[in-house]
């Protein structure tokens, strides 16, 4: 799978349920019934969200080393790696872009 | 859980002044950077048409316009709010940025919001007593403190 995009990302992220689903999968894998009962969704709504989750990059899934017909899901971390660079990036270009402005302001008061 | 950037910076101008620079004079003071480019092609020359429901654009050297998103906040000397797109998003995905404008003595305290998906709108910092002499002041919340977290939390499983 490609590097996921920081668009789909803030899009998966957008969802107070899928940031839910982050959260749990924060402390450990999950199997999708497990957090569609954490989440209190039915089975099809947090398949959907899952599918929006794998899409975007933030989670993976795979098979239960015990027993192979369960699917648990994970968080991949280079999903997050990219989104916190965005937002560092974002960060530094604001803090730069201020200067500039107030260089600018400065300049034309002399 | 919010995810924003936010930041603030003290200018020696008062607060219409500094929202006239902010907007009119955008394409002065604005600095391109190789890191950060809006468009594949690079920033271009950006300019704000003011008012609600107008855009913040950037002129781009093969004649192109892109739009980078549209004001939803015009409140000259005050407040300001407009999307924020870059060419790599996908055409519905936007971010929000607030940009306002506080009086301090006869300077302005001007203060951005980036904010990545949660955009209900929340009381400046900045009202409830920022130190008065920090003049570059950076508070970036969720994703400093959560998304270290989470990759904390990561390291163990991956």
């Amino acid at each position: 799978m490609s590097a996921p995009s920081v668009d789909l990302t803030l899009a998966a992220l957008a969802d107070p349920h899928r940031r839910g689903v982050i959260d749990l999968l924060r402390q450990r894998p999950h199997r999708a019934g497990e957090l569609a009962q954490a989440m209190r969704l039915s089975f099809p709504a947090m398949s959907r969200h899952l599918r929006t989750l794998r899409r975007s990059g933030l989670v993976e899934e795979g098979r239960d080393e015990f027993d192979s017909r369960v699917r648990i899901y994970r968080l991949r971390p280079d999903a997050i790696a990219s989104l916190r660079s965005w937002l560092a990036e974002t960060d530094a270009m604001w803090a730069r872009q201020l200067l500039a402005l107030k260089a600018h302001v400065q300049k034309a008061r002399k | 859980m919010t995810s924003k950037v936010f930041i603030s910076l003290r200018l020696p101008i008062d607060p219409m002044g500094a929202f006239d620079a902010f907007t009119r004079e955008i394409s002065s003071w604005w600095r391109p950077d190789p890191l950060f480019r809006i468009t594949a092609q690079g920033d271009g020359e950006l300019a704000f048409e003011p008012g609600i429901g107008g855009r913040l654009v950037t002129h781009l050297d093969n004649g192109e316009t892109f739009e980078i998103g549209r004001i939803s906040a015009w409140e000259p000397g005050r407040r300001l709010v407009f999307g924020w797109r870059q060419s790599s998003f996908s055409p519905e995905q936007s971010t929000e940025v607030e940009v306002c404008f506080e009086p301090v003595g006869k300077e302005t305290r001007v203060s951005i919001e980036h904010r990545a998906w949660d955009t209900i709108p929340q009381r400046h910092a900045a009202r409830h007593g920022f130190p008065e002499h920090v003049t570059l002041q950076r508070v970036a919340d969720w994703w400093r403190r959560s998304l270290a977290a989470l990759l904390g939390g990561l390291r163990p499983a991956g």
